[in-house]
């Protein structure tokens, strides 16, 4: 039973990780219709750098927040130059497009830092035990974060006009220019919230997962598998997928042998796909037959 | 031009003519791959021997893009399937090598099969994603199980024997690739000129088109996907046989970013372009990794995956037609400029050459990719002056002969009925409890006010859309909520108040996709070249109804360059080179001039007279009535008359519904919203 927790609590953390990623993804989804294969490697490239930069000498505050300002503005920056670029953005390129993002970002990352993966600090904090489970501080800082940084993504979205206006150009480009906002814009805010989440994505699970020049892909891809679960448009039913996820992959790795738990993503995903393509969200007027 | 295209403008029968291009291409490629091991050095014969073995992966990608308009990230996958299942089968189970070969080949095959058939139900995104995340299903399963090696993987098979000769050498090698990627290149230009292959080009235009002409898309791209995984499972084999350890670093990803590149840089789709893109991504690759670590010392590893990103994005940005699009836009330009020398030289030469950019080889990515700019298009004989002329004198002259019509109901016994037909959005009833039946052999008018749900009735008949409930009976089976391929084969056909022509090919490639479900060919014929026959006798029959209809002299022009009205008519006429039971006509009329309204009506009488079902939702209030045998209204959703046009003129509630005080005054308010529309 202890061990049951135990796994828990470090899948949710986990999972949390994936529910920041699938926060980016949903973000640019809704905006521009493209599943940013890149998204995971704004993850890799935040820890990577702040790494570099606590070995520098800076403080750990200073260089996560450096890092995470730095990720935000490339994925600004591949938006402009790279995305927006495009007139046609048909799915077929905008996967071809992102996979050369990605595996541009990827070849950086292994000239600059090597092949070797390389872990961030612990965050500051005591460790937990709660009768026999004991949860590292450093898991507690991955749940804050999505806590945090979600949730404020969340509100973002829910209760600004800004956010909602920008939820509205997804489906209504016309009538959100009316409300002031070009798809130029918001398309440039949908990349800028996708980096700035994968990067905190990054920061926070360094120190546990380790930072790894190839290791975006396989987590851009869960964090993919979890934004199917919300059907890709819906926050809320993501993060309940990729926290479940997590708790999944905990209990494969813990249960059966921790070499398969990177495939437990891609199993649910074709399960997902083919008993509900429209993901776990509950839709209020659902057709009744 | 695309896949369609190319085939239809290819008027002529005839071997040689038809495949002369194809010939002359592999001739030459052949003539290469002869003389390459005499000349070229060690390290340039390794290269050159991994662009052959990797042309085979490209050649099904660029299939799977060019026709599916699917793309997989997981080509390496299928790779190692292919690659390990040969390799296991050598070495564990001691089979003879051609029997390995085949059983990696099938493997591959299967793998694509279970992971097709949920994915390909869906669009956009879900098939790629899937594909790579079964990349690292593959490298993990081959890295934890044992019976694949773990982290060694697989070696200690012998090398390939051919007629007793060891094949132990790169020149060898090579040779004995070549035949294999020859054959498999003629097979896959084979395909995309095939009726299966115009078929899946005429879905990247329009899904909704085709699928009402027949197409089952989805059977289609579900066996495009499985072949484009054999031949990555064929590339596997030969990789197997070539290194001789087969290990899990064959299905990491950056292998099949390779292979992705290689069809990017040869042309999305274009199955000459993979051949060369293999080539290209080899001689870049080993550049790279020799480069890279002088200029960055210290630098290991992938690093050839810096410049893979630069070239795709690049490509993407600036040549998103590849090395296909350069070929194309050079080839125009010299034809363009022979032409005018000839000219020139010979001002009192008979014709210009017509079409002669097609020599046959050609096939061209689709519109899933947005088009190519170069593209050049084999027509520029017709001037604007011909496209201006009058439809041509007396209305019984302009229907000289009729299609072939489909009797399968005696006349007066129903073809189609409808039960309770409903559909919801939401809190919104778009179509309310309708019923109705049609009796075979009459014309059906299906009239009502802007939003009365006419076209959400037709949809729902034609399967476009699912019905809420309620029940769509064609020639005694239901068909309600499936795909609009399941009427059509059954003899329900089609046509658009939008118009969804096949813009990428001309108006006979359109007409002739109308035969498609009258055709038998299917993706294996259509590779091994077994069809021609029976595509020139269904050109042939799309010939004859566009000369039937006054259309013929357009036949060789882009369909997207019609005038709209002109459009409409080669609708019909590609819904009636179906030869249906049952004809669906959404707005036939809108956008047609007075005379061609009564050319059609006139058509449309004789057509029912030959036996012909004919349903049309038309705006035109006056024409319904000259022209239907019955006609029901639609208001708000709901049926509120049906019956013999006198009688529904007299219908208080029809006259209600639009809004006059009486019949003539609403027919006169119809006509003027008509006139300024």
């Amino acid at each position: 039973m202890i061990d049951f927790l135990q796994l828990t609590a470090a899948g949710l953390s986990q999972g949390s990780v994936y529910a920041l990623l699938a926060v980016g993804l949903i973000a640019t989804y809704t905006v521009r219709h493209v599943v940013n294969i890149a998204q995971g490697d704004y993850a890799t490239l935040a820890g990577l750098g702040s790494i570099s930069l606590v070995t520098a000498g800076l403080p750990l505050p200073v260089a996560i927040l450096i890092a995470l300002v730095s990720v935000t503005l490339a994925s600004v920056l591949i938006e402009r130059l790279v995305i927006s670029r495009v007139k046609n953005l048909t799915t077929l390129v905008s996967i071809i497009l992102t996979l050369g993002v990605s595996t541009l970002l990827q070849a950086i990352m292994l000239l600059i830092w090597g092949a070797e993966g390389r872990r961030l600090p612990a965050f500051p904090g005591s460790d937990l035990n709660l009768g026999g489970v004991s949860i590292r501080s450093q898991e507690l800082w991955m749940l804050g974060a999505l806590v945090v940084v979600g949730g404020g993504v969340l509100l973002f979205y829910e209760k600004t006009r800004w956010g909602k206006a920008l939820r509205a150009s997804a489906e209504q480009p016309v009538a959100a220019r009316i409300v002031g906002i070009s798809p130029a814009v918001a398309s440039v805010i949908a990349f800028a919230i996708a980096g700035f989440v994968g990067a905190a994505a990054g920061v926070v699970s360094s120190p546990i997962y380790l930072s790894i020049w190839s290791g975006g892909l396989l987590l851009g891809l869960k964090g993919f598998v979890a934004a199917v679960l919300g059907g890709l448009v819906s926050f809320r039913a993501a993060i309940v997928g990729a926290l479940l996820l997590g708790i999944i992959e905990s209990y494969v790795a813990g249960y059966v042998a921790s070499g398969w738990k990177d495939a437990v993503a891609f199993f649910i995903l074709i399960i997902v796909l083919i008993i509900r393509p429209a993901g776990l969200v509950l839709r209020p007027n659902a057709v009744r037959v | 031009m695309s896949y369609l295209n190319k085939a239809a403008t290819r008027s002529k029968s005839g071997f040689w003519p038809n495949n002369r291009g194809t010939i002359i291409g592999v001739a030459v490629l052949a003539v290469i791959i002869l003389i390459v091991p005499f000349t070229a050095n060690s390290s340039m014969m390794n290269i050159a021997v991994f662009s052959l073995i990797f042309a085979l992966p490209a050649i099904g990608l660029s299939l799977l893009m060019g026709l599916a308009g699917q793309v997989s990230l997981g080509q390496a996958a299928f790779f190692a399937i292919g690659a390990y299942t040969h390799a296991i089968l050598l070495q564990k189970f001691e089979m003879p090598g051609p029997v390995a070969a085949v059983g990696g080949v099938v493997a591959a095959m299967l793998a694509a099969l279970l992971v097709g058939l949920p994915m390909l139900r869906l669009r956009g995104h879900y098939l790629a994603l899937a594909t790579l995340g079964l990349g690292f299903i593959v490298m993990i399963a081959v890295r934890e199980w044992e019976f694949t090696g773990r982290t060694t993987g697989i070696y200690g098979y012998g090398r390939p024997e051919v007629f007793g000769i060891p094949i132990d050498n790169n020149g060898l090698f090579f040779w004995f690739v070549a035949p294999f990627v020859l054959i498999g290149l003629v097979l896959a230009l084979n395909l995309t000129r095939s009726r299966a292959g115009r078929a899946l080009s005429a879905v990247n235009d329009s899904e909704l088109a085709a699928e009402s002409l027949g197409v089952n898309t989805y059977a289609l791209r579900v066996k495009v996907f499985t072949l484009s995984a054999g031949f990555a499972g064929l590339g596997g084999v030969f990789y197997a046989y070539q290194v001789q350890i087969v290990s899990p670093q064959v299905a990491e990803f950056h292998v099949s970013v390779e292979i992705l590149l290689m069809v990017v840089i040869g042309g999305l789709g274009s199955v000459w372009g993979a051949i060369a893109g293999a080539f290209i991504v080899e001689l870049l690759s080993e550049g790279l990794r020799d480069l890279i670590p002088a200029i960055i010392p210290g630098a290991t590893g992938e690093v050839q995956l810096i410049g893979y990103g630069l070239v795709l994005i690049l490509v993407i940005l600036l040549l998103p037609g590849g090395l296909y699009q350069v070929v194309l836009t050079a080839r125009a330009a010299i034809v363009r400029a022979w032409r005018r020398r000839s000219e020139s030289a010979d001002a009192s030469a008979a014709a210009p050459p017509d079409g002669t950019a097609d020599t046959g080889a050609g096939e061209v990515p689709t519109r899933a990719f947005g088009g190519l700019p170069g593209e050049a298009r084999g027509d520029g004989g017709l001037g604007s002056d011909a496209l201006g002329g009058g439809v041509g004198g007396g209305v019984e002259g302009a229907v000289p002969a009729l299609p072939a019509v489909a009797t399968p109901v005696a006349a007066g016994e129903p073809i189609l009925e409808v039960r309770g037909l409903t559909k919801r959005y939401g809190g919104v009833v778009a179509v309310d409890d309708v019923s109705f039946a049609v009796p075979a052999g009459r014309i059906m008018g299906l009239i009502g006010p802007n939003g009365a749900g006419k076209t959400t009735c037709f949809n729902m008949i034609t399967g476009a859309i699912a019905p809420t409930t309620g029940t769509v009976t064609f020639l005694g089976e239901e068909i309600q909520g499936r795909k609009p391929h399941v009427g059509a084969e059954r003899g329900l056909t089609r046509t658009f108040q939008n118009l969804q022509v096949f813009s990428s090919t001309d108006v006979v490639g359109n007409v002739y996709m109308g035969r498609y479900r009258k055709g038998r060919a299917g993706i294996l014929r259509g590779m091994l070249g077994l069809q021609g026959r029976e595509q020139y006798r269904h050109e042939a029959i799309a010939r004859d109804i566009l000369d039937s209809m006054r259309l013929g002299e357009f036949a060789e022009l882009a369909a997207g360059d019609l005038p709209f009205g002109r459009q409409r008519m080669m609708e019909v006429c590609r819904a009636l080179a179906a030869e249906p039971a049952l004809l669906l006509l959404d707005e036939p009329m809108a956008g047609l001039s007075g005379q061609e309204r009564e050319m059609l009506a006139a058509l449309l009488r004789r057509l029912r007279d030959a036996g012909l079902t004919i349903v049309l939702v038309e705006h035109d209030v006056a024409q319904v009535m000259a022209l239907a045998d019955s006609v029901a209204v639609l208001d708000d959703g709901v049926l509120i008359a049906h019956g013999d046009p006198e009688t529904v003129r007299n219908d208080p509630a029809v006259i209600v519904a639009y809004l006059g005080t009486d019949a003539e005054e609403a027919e006169a308010e119809l006509k003027e919203l008509e006139e300024q529309a």
